[in-house]
């Protein structure tokens, strides 16, 4: 996962939703089909790739893709 | 009271184990706090039963084992003896084995014999379906005390060793809803000092042209291992969407049919999909007297055992003249249900 259009590329492959670098702003609400099973999904995945913990409170404060990927880019230990 | 009316005497459940929190599932799937906090969050089911040990992989109970205590914790709490009872019904989704069905496994322990049992393929409606079919049958004057029983056990799906990250969303969030466990009530045609009225009981199937919200499978020698379907799937989204309404549907339904106003009700036993599901339901029936009576937050999601669990907290609060409200929902073909219940004025 190198940059930003990597991480949406895996939130495509991984949760199935037709996300691309156009929707890294959107507020995750108004993403097609999105919801929190999915969220938990994406994010117990990133864990595993990064190996880091993240926080859901700061998640769920992130709002939107591109968000969380700053918090896994924060987070990300490699 | 009526005299044609069917009385509730008394309930008993069991649980398998002793009770599993979120750390202690996180723990044992290898999750963090992170996910910990997301079940709280978006779930609400802080602890569940399960009938596997789940660090040993071990099945330690069985529905019959589970069953077995139940129902004899009902006989006794209704002072009834096994060889009194003339009728059994038991609602289960999963039973033991296909053969020999559940409810004649259980009647066997408790020395019951010589009788009518039946046994339905249900999920959460199931206990109303019990419920009604008994009622229905004593109704008819040739039954007088049934033992009706609804219970889960998922031994058959729950892998303790499945790394969670590799499930589909639809099939995770199975791994927290549910748990195991059993409930039982006795009913008689006659009442005593304490009896609880069943002044109706509502079972309507609106699953026509609407796909399963809920999918457990089964599996046997042929196709084992080698169908690629997931053992359990949820379309989570769908039942977010539909439950709810079908709730107020089913409480409309129930009021219509008994006469009874919504200030009337003082008790209100809903759907127990999850402690949060269960809340939202609860605020939207918005009642505007009725005492709530949960279990789903201590037992988790039990499927054919849930308004059980949620009449052996009722029976001991219930007051002369008080009236109760149970609303369950079925979502694998869509089943609505409801009883309505009356203990008699002083």
């Amino acid at each position: 996962m190198r940059d930003l259009d990597d991480f949406i590329g895996l939130v495509r492959d991984e949760l199935g939703l037709p996300v691309g670098t156009e929707d890294a702003a959107t507020g995750l609400d108004e993403i097609p089909g999105w919801d929190s099973v999915l969220l938990l999904h994406l994010l117990v995945v990133l864990e595993r790739r990064t190996g880091s913990t993240l926080s859901l409170p700061a998640v769920l404060e992130a709002r939107s893709l591109e968000g969380i990927y700053a918090l896994v880019v924060a987070a990300w230990v490699p | 009271m009526d005299t044609s009316d069917v009385y509730l005497l008394a309930a008993g459940t069991a649980l398998p184990g002793p009770p599993l929190d979120n750390a202690r599932l996180a723990s044992r799937f290898g999750m963090d706090s992170m996910w910990e906090q997301w079940v709280d969050t978006f779930i609400d089911t802080p602890r569940r039963h399960l009938a596997t040990n789940i660090d040993t992989g071990e099945v330690e109970s069985s529905l019959a084992d589970l069953g077995e205590q139940a129902g004899r914790q009902a006989l006794d709490a209704a002072g009834v003896r096994p060889q009194d009872v003339d009728l059994m019904v038991m609602g289960t989704a999963t039973p033991d084995m296909l053969m020999p069905a559940t409810v004649n496994m259980v009647a066997d322990r408790l020395g019951i014999d010589g009788i009518a049992t039946y046994q339905l393929q249900s999920g959460c409606s199931g206990a109303v379906q019990a419920l009604d079919v008994a009622r229905q049958l004593m109704l008819t004057g040739r039954h007088r005390t049934a033992l009706v029983l609804g219970g889960d056990v998922g031994a058959k799906h729950q892998d303790v060793t499945v790394d969670l990250s590799t499930l589909s969303p639809a099939e995770l969030v199975n791994v927290v809803l549910f748990g195991d466990g059993c409930g039982a009530a006795v009913l008689g045609t006659d009442p005593t000092p304490d009896a609880v009225a069943i002044r109706s009981v509502f079972v309507q199937l609106v699953g026509l042209g609407r796909a399963p919200g809920q999918v457990i499978e089964w599996f046997g020698s042929a196709d084992r291992g080698r169908d690629p379907r997931p053992a359990g799937a949820e379309d989570y989204k769908m039942i977010e969407e539909h439950v709810p309404v079908m709730a107020v549907e089913i409480l409309k339904e129930l009021l219509d049919g008994v006469g009874w106003r919504e200030q009337d009700i003082d008790f209100l036993l809903p759907p127990q999909l999850s402690g949060r599901m269960t809340a939202r339901i609860v605020d939207r029936l918005a009642l505007p007297i009725a005492e709530e009576i949960s279990c789903v937050r201590e037992t988790g999601n039990t499927g054919n055992a849930l308004a059980f669990f949620q009449l052996e907290r009722l029976l001991p609060v219930m007051r002369p003249g008080d009236h109760a409200i149970g609303i369950a929902v079925e979502s694998s073909k869509w089943i609505k249900s409801g009883f309505a219940l009356e203990k008699a004025a002083a």
